[in-house]
């Protein structure tokens, strides 16, 4: 019956993608390039010799955040200030980086990437458990001085002096992540790597995410259950908001090894990090999926439009007719049905 | 002959491997009452989606007056003049009746919603049938009995000749329900057919013309009700006799087990609190059955001690003092609780039977081991407690919403049993449940107080309360107003007491101080229209309950209170 009922959830899946992709298809038409053509530069493009590089490293950060995002998600918790736990774990790591020394230097960067955003992120539980303001609103409306704080440290305090932009030193050559390709693609990689699986196990096989996953169903099950609802609240949030200063801190100390202003922001890691949270209802495995497939979307539009002149907000809109589809069929948008 | 209003032929249903329609036949004339019955997982509720377009049967007719008729949705069928109200409510709290009412059927003028004539319409309806609401109260501020009427409403402003009624009167008081019977009784004068699900036997006799007895799936039994037996109900139901009015033999209390002393809980409005000052002991090896008319502050009583709610005043386990935990270090002093709420508090409906059942044991052995929860050890001790209590599922991975609602309770009860506390609260312990399972449940209870543990009951109920508890207390107004041993429990004396008319000479005479404090103080109060009480004792609690907007304070109260009654 389990089974019966993960297949056809697999089915649905199948479908929605399929049914997006042949719409996206008449799309393509609609604006005179051939789909296939196109098609095939998006695969190509995503997962070619060369692609596969970019989507990787693309897909680091994306897959760091749907993470980050998915961990209070699970208990129902959404966490919107992503933006400015990713900036202040950079901005954090990125000072202490230029501060400390050698390989220390490094792992004190990192650390401090993660305590930064988990403090942060915290904080804005806090505001939620103490003084009783929703979290969705504590969490987005502290992202925005997180993220003016690290504009303006790159601006004054911080600034590189031999540049006019907004952006700070580099960092020194042995307070760098090891590179694995030359497009920013670092050892990073596999702290991700290591993030997803904790969350995975911890999610599946330990009380706390046991507890994460009950306060999920249903918040006065989990109450009556003895969950702790607070205490819950800062443990999932300082998890996440460290994971999402953890990513930041990952992607300033790989090239080009410096916060830059905006940086962090344009590439919507948060905002499709969060959608493939959401799309996989946190789960660790399908959120990773989700958010390797966006990735994979995303730098394969890129090159689409350079191979074909298809513009690449074409894939944008693949995405959300996509999203859409998936939504839709997964029940993500359906009302919950009343017990029988 | 007239055509029937409703005929089901030949209806098959399966889920799965599971038959829960087996060519079922149902003919219901117009103008009927209807009462359909069961064990929990006959498939009552199954064959009513489908009668309702929610379901679509594998094989069958529907007939409507003689219409052949097939309905791919609900939608479709209430067009048709059929109407349903679920198990459990579907209503908007925060709204007001009127919005409750025509919400999915709005009337508009050029466009917008047209409040004037909703609210006409809605009032016209009241008036007609004479339902105890206005259209412009708060839902969330009705009793569950009015919020009932409300359900009614929905379908008679939808234009329904037909109203599905699935277990209705499992949330109301007696005289709740017998308000709904006579709003029954005049839409069925009026033309109305009704059909009405219920495990309750005396309320089959009282309200319904026929009644249909469904067994696994399968029609064991119809006929017209006057000239049907209670025993032969109860047989036709489960396939063998049932006691059905056991009194079970008194336990044998030991040390004291739980105290309770001057705990007061808050009311939602200021002014009266819900909880007031009440002072209780339970002893191991003893059942404290409380009665009262819902709303006079037993829901609340019981989330103060297990810690939903912030109380003032003392409660200790054993030697433990609670005041000032929070839940889980209740829970791991000794208390166990089956809530009143199975869907929303006591279960989480969209998650596994498997995890609703290790909830609460997932910190301990077997569940865990060296930190981490084993998918084995859940899996078995979800299947020991279906076992164990004969609880009906597809198996243990099934979601527990798609168990019946009979079903659901046997497998929270199970999940509390099990945990062997010294103290269980148990609230309507069978609410919903068929009248199989009750005695099945009862002896479960029986069986855990001769263990030695002690049992705080609260029920509705005033049947089952008497049938299973050495002590009974009466509550009234968030008060303990009168105490009775299980040898000087009877109906008319407790149920005068529920009207707010305890009898000094009662309370007085057999209770422990506590409870004889309080008793002859409202015993005062009350004494002006004792006589008006002594009348119609249960009729006189209804208007109480009606005009008091308490109703039903735990849900949200419970909420509000967040975590914070740590
Ligand atoms: N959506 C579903 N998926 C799988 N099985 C289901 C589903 N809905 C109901 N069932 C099963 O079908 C059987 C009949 O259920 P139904 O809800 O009709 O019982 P019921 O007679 O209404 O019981 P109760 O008195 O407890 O409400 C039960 O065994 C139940 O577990
Ligand atoms: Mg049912």
């Amino acid at each position: 019956m389990n089974r019966l009922g993960r297949w056809r959830g697999a089915l649905t899946v199948g479908v929605a993608v399929a049914a997006a992709l042949v719409l996206g298809a008449i799309l393509l038409a609609a604006t005179g390039a051939n789909p296939l053509e196109a098609a095939g530069a998006i695969v190509t493009g995503a997962f070619g010799p060369d692609g596969i590089q970019d989507t990787l490293a693309y897909a680091v950060p994306v897959a760091g955040m749907a993470t980050a995002l998915a961990i209070p998600l699970r208990a129902g918790l959404v966490n919107l200030g992503g933006e400015g736990q990713l900036v202040l774990g950079a901005i954090s790591a990125v000072a202490v980086g230029l501060h400390v020394p050698g390989p220390l230097g490094l792992v004190a960067a990192l650390v401090a990437g993660m305590l930064a955003g988990g403090l942060y992120a915290a904080a804005a539980a806090l505001c939620e458990t103490r003084l009783g303001v929703p979290l969705l609103v504590t969490t987005l409306l502290l992202s925005y001085p997180a993220m003016s704080l690290a504009a303006y440290l790159v601006r004054f305090p911080m600034r590189d002096q031999g540049s006019s932009l907004p952006q700070s030193a580099q960092l020194p050559p042995d307070v760098r992540l090891p590179a694995l390709a030359g497009n920013g693609l670092t050892v990073g990689l596999f702290l991700i790597v290591a993030a997803v699986a904790v969350y995975a196990v911890v999610d599946a096989r330990t009380p706390a995410g046991f507890e994460a996953r009950v306060t999920g169903w249903g918040p006065r099950f989990a109450q009556y259950a003895g969950i702790d609802r607070p205490r819950t609240t800062l443990r999932l949030l300082a998890c996440s908001g460290g994971l999402a200063g953890l990513v930041g801190a990952i992607v300033v100390l790989g090239f080009p090894y410096r916060f830059i202003d905006g940086a962090l922001i344009t590439p919507q890691y948060t905002w499709i990090g969060l959608l493939a949270a959401l799309l996989a209802a946190a789960s660790p495995l399908g959120t990773l999926v989700a958010a390797l497939f966006f990735a994979a979307l995303t730098s394969g539009g890129f090159a689409m439009e350079r191979e074909t002149q298809v513009p690449r907000e074409l894939t944008a809109v693949l995405q959300a007719v996509l999203i859409i589809f998936l939504a839709a069929t997964t029940g993500l948008l359906r009302r919950r049905r009343s017990a029988a | 002959m007239t055509q029937p209003a409703v005929q089901l032929t030949g209806i098959v249903k399966r889920f799965g491997e599971l038959l829960a329609n087996d060519h079922v036949d149902l003919t219901v004339a117009r103008g009927e009452i209807h009462a359909l019955m069961g064990e929990n997982g006959a498939g009552k509720s199954t064959l009513m989606s489908i009668l309702y377009g929610l379901l679509r049967p594998d094989a069958g007719t529907i007939a409507l007056d003689g219409e052949p008729v097939v309905f791919d949705s609900a939608a479709r069928a209430i067009a048709a003049g059929i109407g349903m109200v679920q198990q459990g409510f579907a209503l908007f709290d925060s709204m007001p009746v009127v919005d409750n009412v025509i919400y999915g059927a709005e009337p508009t003028r050029r466009g917008l919603l047209d409040r004037r004539a909703a609210t006409a319409a809605v009032s016209e309806l009241v008036e007609r049938h004479g339902l105890r609401l206005a259209p412009t109260d708060r839902v969330g501020d009705l009793p569950i009995g009015v919020r009932q009427q409300v359900e009614i409403l929905k379908l008679l402003y939808r234009r329904a000749r037909v109203l599905i009624l699935d277990e209705p009167t499992a949330v109301l008081t007696p005289a709740e329900t017998e308000q709904l019977f006579t709003v029954l009784r005049d839409l069925a004068a009026d033309g109305h057919t009704v059909l009405l699900v219920t495990h309750k036997l005396h309320e089959v006799t009282a309200v319904s013309d026929t009644v249909t007895v469904l067994r696994d799936g399968k029609v064991t039994m119809t006929g017209p009700t006057s000239a049907t037996g209670r025993a032969e109900l109860a047989s036709a139901m489960t396939g063998r006799e049932v006691d059905l009015d056991r009194v079970y033999p008194a336990g044998q209390p030991g040390a004291e087990a739980l105290t309770v002393t001057g705990l007061t809980v808050d009311g939602r409005a200021a002014g009266r609190p819900a909880v007031d000052d009440v002072s209780l002991s339970v002893r191991a090896g003893e059942i404290v059955g409380i009665a009262g008319v819902a709303g006079n502050g037993q829901t609340e009583l019981v989330a103060a001690i297990a810690g939903l709610l912030p109380a003032r005043g003392s409660v200790t386990v054993g030697e433990r003092e609670l005041s000032g935990l929070g839940v889980a270090r209740r829970r791991a002093a000794g208390l166990a609780h089956i809530p009143e709420d199975r869907a929303e508090v006591g279960a989480a409906p969209g998650a596994r039977l498997t995890d609703n059942l290790a909830t609460g044991f997932h910190r301990r052995p077997p569940l865990l081991r060296k930190g981490f929860l084993r998918s084995g050890a859940m899996r078995t001790h979800a299947e020991r407690i279906i076992e164990r209590f004969g609880v009906r599922a597809p198996g243990p991975s099934a979601p527990m919403r798609t168990l019946s609602g009979g079903n659901q309770q046997k497998a929270i009860l199970g999940r509390e049993l099990t945990h062997e506390a010294p103290v269980l609260l148990v609230e309507q312990p069978t609410r919903g449940v068929d009248i199989g399972a009750v005695v099945g449940i009862h002896t479960e209870l029986i069986a855990y107080r001769d263990a030695g543990h002690a049992v705080l009951l609260v029920s509705a109920e005033l049947s089952e309360v008497l049938g299973l508890a050495d002590r009974v207390l009466v509550m009234y107004e968030g008060r303990v107003v009168a105490e009775f041993p299980k040898t000087e429990a009877d109906p008319h004396a407790i149920g005068l007491a529920m009207a707010g008319g305890a009898p000094r000479g009662v309370a007085g005479g057999t209770a422990e101080d506590s409870a004889g404090g309080a008793a002859g103080g409202v015993a005062g109060a009350a004494g002006g229209d004792e006589a008006d009480v002594v009348g119609d004792a249960t009729g006189h609690a209804s208007e109480n309950m009606a005009g008091d907007t308490a109703g039903d304070t735990t849900g949200d109260a419970a909420e509000d209170s967040g975590g914070g009654a740590a």
